[in-house]
């Protein structure tokens, strides 16, 4: 089996360091490609002995399992490039945030009458295989389409099939909550450092002491209130940290976090649907990469959707 | 010492304001001890009349007390006992025991009151015992032994929940589950207020809530179970409870309620200094 990406930045550089070292996959079986040739990610994925190339096409050809790894908004362009060549047996993978599957099948079904689509939410920790990934199986995507899709991301972490309309949801919690675990680290760093601790050492421990708790949690029976009590002595320096917690309504602005990711994500999604993407939210010379690739898009054409209301897609944007 | 049977058991309450009405509530209605074998002593009437109409007997004289009972409760408020102490001492003798109900008057300071040896325990009720739904918490002085503790036990647990404790968790108690019990009224209101604001009545809303209150509670003493799986299991997927739950994080209602227990503990602790 090989493995495409389109797009090689920080999600098909995660997602093939996971697949190699968990070796589902070797390098070699993977090709990712993108228009821009500075990204960081670019040369670790040469690095790893991954495929690389300019054209989303050669990529498309040589895959049969096609990661579309780019942002939410250049999806539609590169539906539009690589429509024609996606073939029945593809299986094609969306991992774009508040990106639908019927919007990916209308869009690729002026090509192909039965694309094969899922879509996929999972996150940056694949990198280190403890991922956290969902998915959800398109209208012409068998079950054996998605168990080979589970298998590959359980290589790398959890993942588990859910419906379609959880994946927002899913967003806002595993999808961004790397960030928030990010972010609580650098801070909990930061208290170890008030009280003395060096740096490189308050990280290290903040780490493993987070590292812990999600494994034991993960590996109990026991509901996350009860652990928490089990951790608090009568008077002790536990107890006191966390009514310091919640006097700054810690869990509020947790559940905040993963609302507001994942209204976003739905926001996202409809201004998606509605094809309403400002033209800022793409970079001028990713937009005109990709139109290189693909004379028909820049064609004005009454068949062709119009990507911007009101504009005239062939203009270039100053 | 052997533990005294109850049915022999003659107790005695020095004072009779509404808690030692609602301790000697709770033994009358489990039986534990007859009205007559109770005996209290008040300064006026205006308390012991009800007393009396339960059946047991009353008295002005806090002696008498102290010379027909072996069990005795000393329920008088807490500047007061000082001088009762002083006036009863003389009558306190071996076959006493006494279960002191004053807040923030130490076992240290009663024991100094009191004849050496004394057998003395102290006990903080809170105000449901008057519906035999109380939490009661006691400690117990040096001379007191097991069986002083286990016939405490087995009398208050007519009164609700009854445990033995350190004395250092008297003052906890109080602002737990003693002053907890106005946290808990707090709430309640607030709750039927919200029901009206959505135009429920008030009398209804009033009832279902305290009917929340005590299913919810009941649920946690019969169930055994960790109040947040609880609190999970009524949560369905983007439901009206996880979405009520949120306002209440939302407004640290966890830390406020933890403060309010920090503060009665902590002035329950500078009352005792004083």
């Amino acid at each position: 089996m090989s493995v495409g990406f389109i797009g090689a930045g920080q999600l098909a550089f995660a997602l093939a360091r996971g697949f190699t070292a968990a070796g589902v996959l070797a390098a070699h079986k993977i090709t990712a490609s993108s228009p821009d040739t500075d990204l960081p990610t670019v040369s670790g994925l040469r690095k790893m002995g991954v495929n690389f190339t300019v054209s989303n096409k050669d990529t498309v050809k040589s895959s049969d399992v096609l990661f579309l790894a780019v942002k939410p908004p250049i999806i539609p362009f590169i539906l539009e490039e690589l429509g024609p060549d996606i073939e029945p047996h593809h299986i094609v993978v969306s991992c774009a945030a508040g990106v639908t599957i019927s919007s990916i099948e209308k869009k690729l079904s002026t090509f192909c009458a039965t694309p094969k689509v899922i879509r996929c939410m999972t996150n940056t920790p694949v990198i280190v295989r403890e991922g956290a990934t969902v998915y959800a199986t398109g209208t012409y995507a068998d079950v054996e389409d998605g168990k080979l899709l589970e298998q590959l991301m359980a290589s790398v972490g959890f993942c588990t099939e859910v419906e379609e309309d959880l994946i927002d949801a899913v967003t806002g919690l595993s999808g961004s909550g790397p960030a928030y675990a990010f972010t609580a680290l650098d801070a909990l760093a930061d208290g170890g450092v008030k009280m003395g601790l060096p740096r490189r050492l308050a990280v290290r421990l903040g780490a493993q002491a987070l590292l812990g708790a999600a494994k034991m949690l993960l590996e109990s029976e026991q509901h996350p209130g009860q652990l928490k009590d089990n951790v608090c002595s009568p008077g002790g320096a536990t107890i006191h940290a966390l009514h310091f917690l919640e006097s700054g309504g810690f869990r509020s602005l947790l559940i905040n976090a993963v609302e507001a990711s994942c209204i976003r994500t739905r926001e996202l999604q409809h201004l998606a649907d509605q094809e309403k993407i400002s033209p800022a939210a793409i970079k001028k010379t990713l937009l005109d990469k990709v139109k290189l690739e693909s004379p028909s898009l820049s064609l004005a054409s009454t068949n062709k959707v119009s990507l911007f209301t009101n504009k005239n897609p062939s203009s270039k944007k100053n | 010492r052997a533990a005294m049977e109850a049915a022999e058991l003659r107790v005695g309450f020095v004072g009779a304001g509404r808690m030692a009405a609602g301790l000697a509530q709770g033994l009358l209605r489990a039986g534990k001890v007859p009205a007559s074998s109770i005996l209290a002593s008040a300064p006026s009437d205006k308390n012991l009349d009800a007393w009396r109409e339960s059946g047991c007997r009353t008295t002005h004289c806090n002696l008498e007390v102290l010379q027909e009972s072996t069990l005795v409760f000393l329920a008088t408020k807490p500047h007061v006992l000082p001088g009762v102490l002083q006036e009863i001492r003389p009558a306190v003798g071996p076959h006493h025991i006494v279960v002191s109900m004053a807040a923030g008057v130490s076992l240290q300071t009663l024991q100094r009151l009191l004849p050496a040896g004394t057998r003395v325990l102290r006990l903080m009720p809170n105000l449901p015992c008057v519906v035999q739904a109380g939490a009661i918490v006691f400690a117990r002085g040096s001379s007191a032994g097991d069986g002083e503790a286990t016939l405490l036990k087995n009398l208050l647990t007519s009164c609700g929940l009854c445990e033995e404790v350190p004395e250092s968790y008297i003052n906890i108690h109080t602002g737990l589950s003693g002053s907890g019990v106005a946290y808990v009224y707090l709430f309640a209101e607030a709750l039927a207020e919200g029901a009206v604001k959505m135009g429920m009545p008030g009398s209804l809303a009033s009832r279902i809530a305290a009917q929340t209150l005590l299913g919810a509670a009941k649920m946690l003493l019969e169930t055994g179970e960790h109040p947040a799986k609880l609190r999970g299991d009524v949560c369905t997927p983007g439901g009206t409870t996880i979405h009520a739950l949120h306002q209440l994080e939302k407004g640290a209602l966890r830390a406020t309620v933890m403060s309010a227990v920090e503060a009665a503990t902590s002035r329950a602790r500078d009352m005792a200094k004083d």
